[in-house]
């Protein structure tokens, strides 16, 4: 009983121990007073009454099993394939009552249930019993001739039990999954306050159990219906039985894919913690990929859950191996477990509560599934994708880097609903795609998105060799990708290309400083010819002066001669006057 | 001590206290009885308020009970206060006292 409902307007509430149960119970059934468990058959009413009353014997509370329709061997035995029906045996705190009517047992007239509740006080009080399970006690009320009375008489049970702090659990049988209504008994579940419904019915032939409470008066308490799992541990409603908490702070640290290059694509890798989706049709060697993430992460020494559905263990190790990843001693080491299982052969359910079940025992750093796209194929996959989500929910909590692969069918990969929905959870989605030109088929990856990650946009090949895995520029041609041998040819035209260009540019270079070379020879030239010209010019005016000099002198003396008067040594008596008129004429 | 063809018969009733069935189960027992010329004390009483492990030990849960044990074979039980007569006739069937048939 929970120190929290000590109140006494409250509702008291007493665990159940069926896990997720408790949680959508918000505490576990009223400790004091009825629960109606209906169910169709098959369901699991009566087990998980049994594993209540096992739970609550491991507490150290005592409990009263009263059954109206199986023998108390028939109980044991249905109980002993549970790992916890050794708990029912070699107790003194339970009590097993064999309540079964006699098979002509007849009624004349009404009767009433005080002989049970004399039977089972004297039986609670020597005990300290907090449960009493009946049943199948319809079984007993079907004799009764007025129904109506039946249902005030289990009315009353549940007030004897409430008066005393006793728990009681009925059984009540539906006749299908649709119903929500006792087949006998009806309006029995009006009168009570809390009621659950199980329901079993066969999807894709397989049985699908789920759970709802249609009734818990005076809690809150999940209304929906829940997925219901039966296994060796008994019942379990496992999504609400995850683990809780926030998640984990975002790291900033980054984890290797194993691929250098891809790596610097990603500037260093995925982050820790995230989400990666690698999506691709069949044969772009999405596994290898996924592969190369655990050995990465192995190599650091860290610890690595590989989950497979498409192939078993030793073929994986065997297949790698012939890229040069070699799995084997990090197997041995114990750093990584690669565990195969069949799509097929569980609910998804049962799915996630071993993936659970995995996390807890192997404590992951590093998880792969592949591929995830394997869940939809199991008979009840409508749920395949809340499943998806809640796995993440659990390794983002628990910052568990994830690698979870796809099968692609179409050419689009963006319209395919698994990626559409899966890819919107993965912060980092790569691409693998199968590029067939001029008779080749090769892969090509891309980094469609990278959450918080500068990322290329490029398309790369993928390259498979013994080496390892490698990434290489593609080329495009017109509309086309060119990989593989076309790529390597183009890579070859490239580089010839680029040495004729580099030919040419020398050329061209060398052609030009000879032409630099001869214009400056011929300004050179010009200038030797200028400097030639000048000095011509100079020797011709210092001519020309010499010449006029000459000449002038010549004509002085020519002068000179034909009029001596003019001389300088004219002769006497010869006035100016008359020299300045014959100068006029 | 009764019998029938097939053997002694014992006859018991059980019931809780003075609820009013157990009550109506008693008075509809003892007409019955009467109608077959046997004493109300034919069938021997067992009060489960009273004795609680009763209940355990023979598995009557609900009451009024009236078991009819024949010999060894497994025993006849009717639930309820008796008072469908062709029923509880029915289920008395063959009862004659160990004198009665003496006396024949």
């Amino acid at each position: 009983m929970k120190a929290s409902d000590q109140h006494p307007e409250h509702l008291v509430k007493r665990e159940t121990g069926i896990p997720g149960l408790d949680t959508v119970t918000r505490g576990g059934l009223p400790a004091a007073g009825a629960t109606l468990v209906m169910g169709s058959p098959g369901a699991g009413k009566t087990v998980m009454c049994l594993q209540l009353l096992a739970a609550a014997l491991q507490r150290g509370e005592a409990g009263i099993f009263v059954s109206f329709e199986e023998s108390t061997d028939q109980i044991r035995r249905d109980a002993a394939s549970f790992n916890w029906a050794d708990v029912l045996s070699g107790t003194e705190r339970l009590a097993f009552v064999d309540a079964r009517p006699p098979a002509d047992a007849d009624a004349s007239g009404a009767f009433d249930l005080e002989g049970l509740t004399a039977a089972l006080g004297h039986q609670a009080e020597q005990l300290g019993a907090a449960w009493i399970v009946l049943d199948g006690i319809d079984r007993l009320l079907r004799l009764q001739p007025n129904p109506h009375v039946a249902v005030d008489q289990v009315a009353r049970l549940s007030e004897w039990c409430e008066r005393r702090g006793i728990g009681l659990l009925l059984t009540g049988k539906i006749p299908d999954a649709g119903h929500a209504q006792p087949a006998y008994l009806e309006g029995l579940e009006f009168m009570l306050s809390t009621v659950l419904v199980l329901s079993a019915e066969l999807v894709g032939r397989r049985l699908n159990r789920r759970f709802r409470i249609a009734k818990y008066r005076g809690t809150a308490h999940t209304t929906d219906e829940l997925a219901l799992l039966m296994d060796d541990d008994g019942l379990h409603l496992p999504y609400e039985d995850a683990p809780g908490g926030s998640p984990a702070s975002a790291s900033t640290k980054r984890a290797g894919t194993g691929i250098e290059r891809l790596d610097r694509l990603l500037a260093g890798g995925v982050y820790r913690g995230s989400t990666t989706l690698i999506s691709g049709q069949p044969g772009t060697s999405k596994t290898k990929l996924a592969v190369s993430f655990a050995l990465a992460a192995a190599r650091r020494g860290e610890r690595v859950l590989y989950l497979s559905f498409d192939e078993l263990a030793d073929r994986i190790v065997r297949n790698v191996a012939s890229v040069g990843m070699d799995l084997a001693p990090h197997i041995e080491s114990g750093n990584l477990w690669i565990t195969a299982r069949d799509a097929w052969r569980w609910l998804i359910e049962e799915h996630y509560i071993e993936i659970q079940r995995m996390l807890d025992r192997h404590q992951p750093e590093l998880l792969v599934i592949d591929p995830v796209s394997a869940l939809l194929k199991v008979s009840n996959a409508e749920t395949a994708y809340t499943t998806t989500e809640r796995i993440l929910a659990t390794t983002r909590a628990r910052g568990i880097t994830t690698v979870m692969t796809s099968l692609t069918e179409n050419d689009e990969p963006a319209a395919e609903s698994t990626l559409s929905h899966t890819s919107t959870l993965a912060d980092t989605w790569l691409t693998l795609d199968s590029n067939v030109y001029a008779g080749e088929r090769n892969r090509a990856l891309s980094i469609v998105k990278s959450r918080g990650t500068a990322h290329s946009n490029q398309v790369r090949e993928l390259l498979l060799s013994e080496a390892g895995i490698q990434l290489a520029d593609v080329y495009e041609y017109g509309t086309d990708v060119l990989m593989g041998t076309a790529r390597l040819q183009k890579e070859n035209e490239e580089q010839a290309r680029s040495r004729h260009q580099q030919i040419e540019r020398d050329n061209r270079r060398r052609e030009l400083q000879r032409e630099i070379e001869m214009a400056r020879m011929r300004v050179r030239q010009a200038e030797n010819e200028a400097s030639h010209l000048e000095e011509a010019l100079d020797n011709e005016r210092a001519s020309e002066s010499e010449d006029d000099s000459a000449a002038r002198t010549h004509t002085e003396e020519v002068r000179n001669r034909r009029d001596p008067v003019r001389s300088p040594s004219r002769p006497r008596g010869e006035s100016d006057e008359a020299t300045s008129e014959r100068g006029k004429s | 001590m009764n019998q029938n063809a097939d053997g002694p018969v014992r006859l018991t009733l059980y019931v809780t206290g003075d609820a009013p069935r157990s009550c109506r189960a008693r008075t509809n027992l003892g007409r019955a009885l009467a109608s077959l010329k046997l004493s109300a004390e034919t069938a021997r009483e067992i009060d489960l308020i009273q004795s609680p492990q009763e209940a355990l030990r023979h598995g009557i849960f609900a009451t009024p009970a009236l078991l009819r044990q024949t010999g060894d074979e497994q025993p006849a039980i009717l639930y309820g206060d008796l008072s469908n007569e062709i029923s509880l006739q029915q289920f008395l069937n063959g009862l004659t006292s160990q004198r009665s048939t003496d006396d024949a």
